[in-house]
């Protein structure tokens, strides 16, 4: 009964509307207009068959190794922390560092490293505006002792030292370094895993799961930050604080609404996204069920953590607080996945989860067992925030609290007269 | 008389109801250059802080117009006083845009002084985001009444500018990053006609 009534109440609010509003307009735009048409098999002789990722160690020591001593000649790291640019120089002695690190990786000394130096045409160049430049360094030997354990505690340590956010972070290494080009055949294996190992719709589960979850890790807070400020707004809190039902019940049900009814257009969406999969692909063997599970398990974390946060937030500070929270938290996070890289590279604690493809297949199953604990987490995570939503809606339902305030009447900062 | 009247209106609003919006933008912009470098930036470079960032500060000072008055019982006793409400949340109004122009600007200023490549195109199109984010919010706040209706608006419009992209079309906020500039001035024009349409709008449901 009461679970009707909230969800009427959604069902009836502006921000529910926009919400549905941009939650079609982003699967449709992205995913059914642009990236989700059928796959076809490879023809042989192309051009361009894209790119594949080979973990093989041997080239990412090589490549990061070269690639650490052009920055390192000329004090001028490239770093994306947030996903945008930002050159970082560093101070002597945190390039003594970066040189201590480069000799093990290589086996050189300082003298040796100068002469490569030395030797490496400089290019200058222009952006209109600086000139810079670069050492044109083409082959910096790799240790013959080296393993690839140390070498990724080296380059660990070498990205601290940058800040964050650059090529050697380790999560990164075998995606920047170990790129390489595929060939015909690695395409037609790429297909053939489409085909056979994602029974198809494995793969336009996690492209439709990628467009859906960046709408889907902020809009919700809107929804909820309203629906919770409402009863305040409307002046019902002490008609509400009156009734007999308990506070777990009050706010477990308004939480259940607001995920179920956020849930709805997703649902309807991955119904259309499998009917048109239907027509596309006819004839072809599919796996039904994992056009359903698996974008159930990649986005309702993400509808139940916003409008947890949401709720939370707006009982103990505000609405505007709840959007503040959570679009730090969206803004950071989009970033920060764009920056790892968009084909699976999901990290145990990534809000955003990112595969933005249909292939690659085996770069997203490399992380797994992150995407699965990450998920769970931001489960438990949630329903943790709406426990404790209920204890301060408790609180001020019984006159013990009344919400943080920072400014007006009865706020932190108000000066005694 | 008036203005002494108007002054005294403006300053109430700042310490009572604008502070922590203030506060907010400022942090909003000190907290840039965790995220950017602002030091040494080519004139596309220098973009991104400015058409990406910067901006937000706009939906932070300018939806929230209509706050204070958004209780009902207070919107009712602030409209019986001899000073129109309108020209209170114009006044407001004015007050925020000039202050996102004031921090927008000084944010210019230290990244020239870092040695980056910005001219006075970064600063109108970097406003020129900051302006038409803001209206989108303002407009939306205050013809639905709902504060948090105005932030979805201006965050969806945001929102829609990295999935969308340059199929926005005039309406594309990062077209500097792409060495565009054009699109500035229609974004200058639409808000200003969205602000008009908002405060018109609300003069004529108001008067009913």
């Amino acid at each position: 009964m009461l679970f009707s009534k909230e969800c009427k109440k959604i069902l009836h609010s502006f921000t529910y509307i926009l919400y549905c509003a941009l939650v079609i307009l982003m699967v449709v735009s992205q995913y059914f207009g642009e990236s989700g048409g059928k796959v076809y098999p490879p023809v042989k002789g192309g051009d361009d068959y894209g790119y594949k990722i080979e973990e093989d160690h041997d080239i990412i020591m090589s490549s990061a190794t070269v690639a650490l001593t052009t920055e390192y000649f000329a004090n001028r790291y490239v770093c994306y922390p947030f996903g945008f640019y930002k050159a970082v120089h560093l101070n002597n002695k945190e390039q003594a560092e970066v040189e201590k690190y480069i000799s093990e990786l290589s086996g050189l000394d300082s003298k040796e490293l100068i002469d490569i130096k030395n030797n490496s045409n400089i290019y200058n160049y222009t952006d209109g505006t600086h000139y810079y430049s670069d050492y044109n360094v083409m082959d910096v030997p790799v240790s013959e002792t080296l393993t690839y354990e140390r070498f990724t505690e080296i380059m660990g340590d070498v990205d601290d030292i940058l800040g964050g956010g650059s090529d050697y972070a380790v999560e990164s290494l075998v995606v920047r370094f170990s790129r390489i080009p595929m060939t015909y055949e690695d395409a037609v294996e790429d297909y053939n895993e489409l085909i056979e190992d994602d029974k198809i719709t494995g793969a336009y589960a996690r492209l439709f799961s990628d467009y859906a979850g960046i709408v889907l890790a902020i809009v919700p807070v809107f929804v909820a930050a309203a629906l919770t400020a409402a009863d305040r707004r409307r002046k019902m809190n002490e008609l509400i604080y009156s009734r007999k039902t308990s506070s777990f019940r009050l706010v477990f049900t308004r939480y259940a609404s607001l995920v179920t009814m956020m849930f709805i257009p997703v649902f309807l969406l991955i119904v259309i996204a499998f009917v048109q999969l239907l027509s596309m692909y006819s004839g072809e063997k599919m796996d039904m069920s994992v056009m359903f599970t698996l974008p159930t398990f990649w986005l309702l974390p993400n509808i139940m953590t916003a409008s947890a946060i949401g709720m939370l937030v707006t009982e103990l500070f505000s609405g505007g607080a709840a959007i503040l929270v959570q679009f730090v938290w969206w803004f950071m996070g989009l970033m920060m996945a764009g920056t790892a890289g968009l084909d699976g590279m999901i990290g145990k604690y990534t809000f955003i989860c990112r595969h933005n493809s249909l292939g690659m297949r085996r770069a997203f199953f490399m992380n797994w067992d992150n995407f699965v604990f990450n998920r769970i987490f931001y489960i438990i995570i949630s329903l943790a925030a709406a426990v404790v939503a209920v204890l301060i809606y408790d609180m001020k339902r019984g006159g013990r609290f009344d919400g943080i305030r920072l400014f007006g009447k009865n706020s932190i900062f108000r000066r005694k007269a | 008389m008036v203005s002494g009247c108007l002054a005294r209106i403006v300053y109430s609003d700042v310490k009572h109801n604008f502070l922590i919006h203030y506060i907010v933008a400022v942090c909003v912009l000190l907290v840039s250059p965790v995220f950017f470098s602002l030091s040494m930036l080519d004139s596309v470079l220098a973009a991104q802080p400015l058409e990406v960032f910067v901006p937000l500060i706009g939906i932070v000072l300018m939806t929230p117009v209509f706050l204070p008055e958004q209780n009902d019982s207070i919107y009712d006793v602030v409209r019986s006083r001899k000073v129109d409400h309108n020209i209170v949340c114009i006044l407001r109004l004015l007050f925020s845009v000039i202050i996102s122009a004031v921090m927008i600007g000084a944010y210019v200023l230290f990244m020239k002084h870092c040695d980056s490549d910005v001219t006075i195109k970064h600063f109108i199109g970097s406003f020129a985001n900051a302006f038409i984010l803001g209206a989108v919010g303002f407009t939306f706040a205050g013809l639905s009444r709902n504060v948090i209706i105005g932030y979805m608006a201006s965050v969806i419009y945001y929102m829609l500018n990295f999935t969308l992209g340059t199929k926005l079309k005039d309406f594309y906020l990062f077209s500097m990053i792409h060495g565009g500039f054009e699109e500035k001035k229609c974004l200058l024009i639409v808000a200003s006609v969205l602000i008009i349409f908002t405060l018109t709008s609300r003069k004529i449901i108001d008067s009913r």
